[in-house]
């Protein structure tokens, strides 16, 4: 659990100072007063990354050259400091090397509006919902997924500007190596996504709505004969043509096509079915509920779908929340909450 | 108007901050200690870069630093006939060389294939590879590359152009780093362990 938190030149914040309490926390605020701002600085502290962006650069204060985040969680001390230069990484005030051992400290699960996106969106965002799970949960995800990133582009590279064969086919077994991890690590993540998210829908919807979802593979088999086979399609595209590059989810809502057919309603139960399903499955293989973010999700579901998802959440996990108003949720004795003004917290 | 410092302190300013890792304030810093300080020695720093930068060149057949045609290693005449080590930068031949027990000759090719970079094989020292293998006949061509993307690609292309030439072609082993256990290694690198695994006998 997170303990304390503070921000230095991140977003708008110059310095803030947050203590979230073991169960829910509550942001209260207008908007464009920066709650979404401390559950990212929480997210980039214990992950490393932005859900918002994917430029971190962007995160540092206009005006600033660098940010520091730091807090404690579960009694180790996280430190991060990150300029245009790069970034340090320290747990304890010991500085890290390794990016994996800085990771391993907390696992998130990030809830917010824009996960509509995930039923709606295309292809991309379903990927990198998968590959922030897997990324927390699976020992080899985040490098391969690097290395397969860069040697497709490479490959890509060289066959749009049509070199030999030979350069090209330099950075197949690379490619093949991490490609096949990704592929198969995809599936798994999938098989154990759908029951997760199946139920969570129903819980959200009242038990009438059916969710499933299924992996797409972005190549059949392995990558090797998939590549073989696809040939003459990426010579002809100057492109690769196959791998997990193209992988997808596909959602079916009683049984059809999530975004053709679902309204919006249950397109946001999908959404926040699928994130119930992260937070669950990192539950379940860390045997410890991960930490969850919820940026404003509240505003566009009617009370019932609140409160349902409220009781859905995982029960032991420390929750952030983010709103702009608090009259309906059932508040418990345990809850904090602060109210976010001229860039101040104040306990509301 | 605003006071600054004086033109000649910018400019040595600006000529620091071209240095890696040096950004606009370390730049100012390293200026002032080297103007200011009494134990600093600028007319001697200024000497030896410019020494440096005369006296030492790649040398001709392997990449490594000289201050002749062929450098150090190429010069001690057991070295050749043996082994040529290939690897990517001559920075990586000093470590090579640390470990004491490879005698043979080395060639740095300069850099890797990095297609993102448009670094392709006629921006390496590719041919000039070729052309030693035809004159000096190794008993054995050691790729010694990283065991990253570019790296990995490098080598697959190298062994493809080598390997008509009928010379015994090895790359080092990758697998579990030295001392380190089984339940810290990640699948990747632990897939290649058991891949290169090799009999217990051989010795």
């Amino acid at each position: 659990m997170l303990t304390d938190l503070r921000l230095r030149d991140f977003r708008c914040f110059d310095a803030l100072e947050i203590f979230p309490g073991p169960g829910r926390t509550f942001v209260l605020g207008e908007n464009a007063q920066g709650k979404t701002s401390i559950l990212e600085a929480i997210c980039v502290l214990l992950r490393l990354q932005s859900p918002r962006t994917t430029a971190t650069a962007e995160t540092i204060r206009f005006g600033r050259d660098r940010f520091c985040l730091d807090g404690h969680f579960s009694e180790v001390h996280l430190r991060l400091h990150y300029s245009s230069e790069g970034r340090e990484m320290f747990l304890d005030s010991k500085p890290q090397a390794r990016t994996e051992d800085y990771l391993d400290v907390a696992r998130v699960a990030w809830f917010a509006n824009t996960d509509l996106e995930l039923v709606r969106g295309g292809g991309s965002g379903r990927r990198r919902y998968l590959d922030f799970l897997g990324i927390q949960c699976l020992p080899g995800y985040r490098k391969s997924l690097r290395a397969y990133e860069k040697a497709l582009r490479s490959r890509n590279a060289l066959l749009k500007d049509n070199r030999p064969r030979r350069e090209i086919e330099a950075f197949d077994p690379p490619l093949i190596e991490a490609g096949d991890f990704l592929l198969g690590a995809r599936r798994r993540l999938c098989e154990a996504l759908a029951p997760l998210a199946e139920s969570a829908c129903r819980e959200i919807s009242g038990g009438d709505d059916a969710l499933e979802i299924s992996c797409r593979s972005g190549a059949e088999g392995p990558l090797a004969e998939a590549l073989t086979h696809t040939r003459a399609e990426e010579m002809r595209l100057r492109q690769t043509h196959v791998g997990p590059h193209r992988d997808d989810l596909k959602l079916l809502l009683n049984g059809r096509d999530a975004a053709g057919f679902a309204s919006e309603g249950q397109q946001r139960g999908i959404a926040l079915a699928l994130k119930l399903a992260q937070a669950r499955h990192l539950e379940a293989v860390q045997n410890r509920a991960p930490i969850l973010l919820l940026d404003d999700i509240f505003g566009e579901l009617d009370p019932v779908r609140r409160n349902r998802l409220l009781a859905s959440l995982p029960p032991h996990s420390q929750t952030i929340i983010t709103t702009t108003f608090l009259d309906w949720a059932d508040r418990q004795p345990q809850d904090i909450a602060f109210r976010l003004v001229g860039g101040r917290l104040e306990n509301a | 108007m605003a006071f600054d410092y004086p033109a000649p302190f910018l400019q040595l300013a600006r000529e620091l901050r071209r240095l890696p890792g040096i950004g606009p304030r370390s730049a100012e810093r390293i200026a002032l200690w080297l103007l200011s300080n009494k134990d600093a020695r600028p007319g001697q720093l200024s000497a030896a870069l410019s020494t440096a930068e005369t006296a030492i060149r790649p040398c001709s057949r392997c990449g490594f630093f000289a201050t002749d045609d062929l450098c150090e290693i190429c010069l001690q005449p057991a070295r050749g006939g043996r082994e040529i080590c290939v690897v990517e930068l001559a920075t990586d031949i000093l470590p090579l060389e640390k470990t004491g027990s490879f005698r043979g000759l080395y060639h740095a090719l300069g850099g890797r294939l990095a297609p993102l970079d448009h670094i392709g094989p006629a921006q390496l020292r590719i041919e000039s590879l070729q052309k030693r293998l035809l004159t000096e006949n190794p008993v054995e061509i050691i790729l010694a590359l990283s065991a990253d993307v570019e790296g990995e690609a490098t080598t697959n292309y190298l062994v493809e152009i080598l390997e008509p030439l009928g010379i015994p072609l090895t790359r080092i082993a990758h697998g579990l780093p030295a001392g380190g256990g089984l339940e810290h290694a990640d699948q990747i690198t632990l897939l290649r362990a058991l891949s290169g695994r090799r009999p217990v006998a051989e010795r």
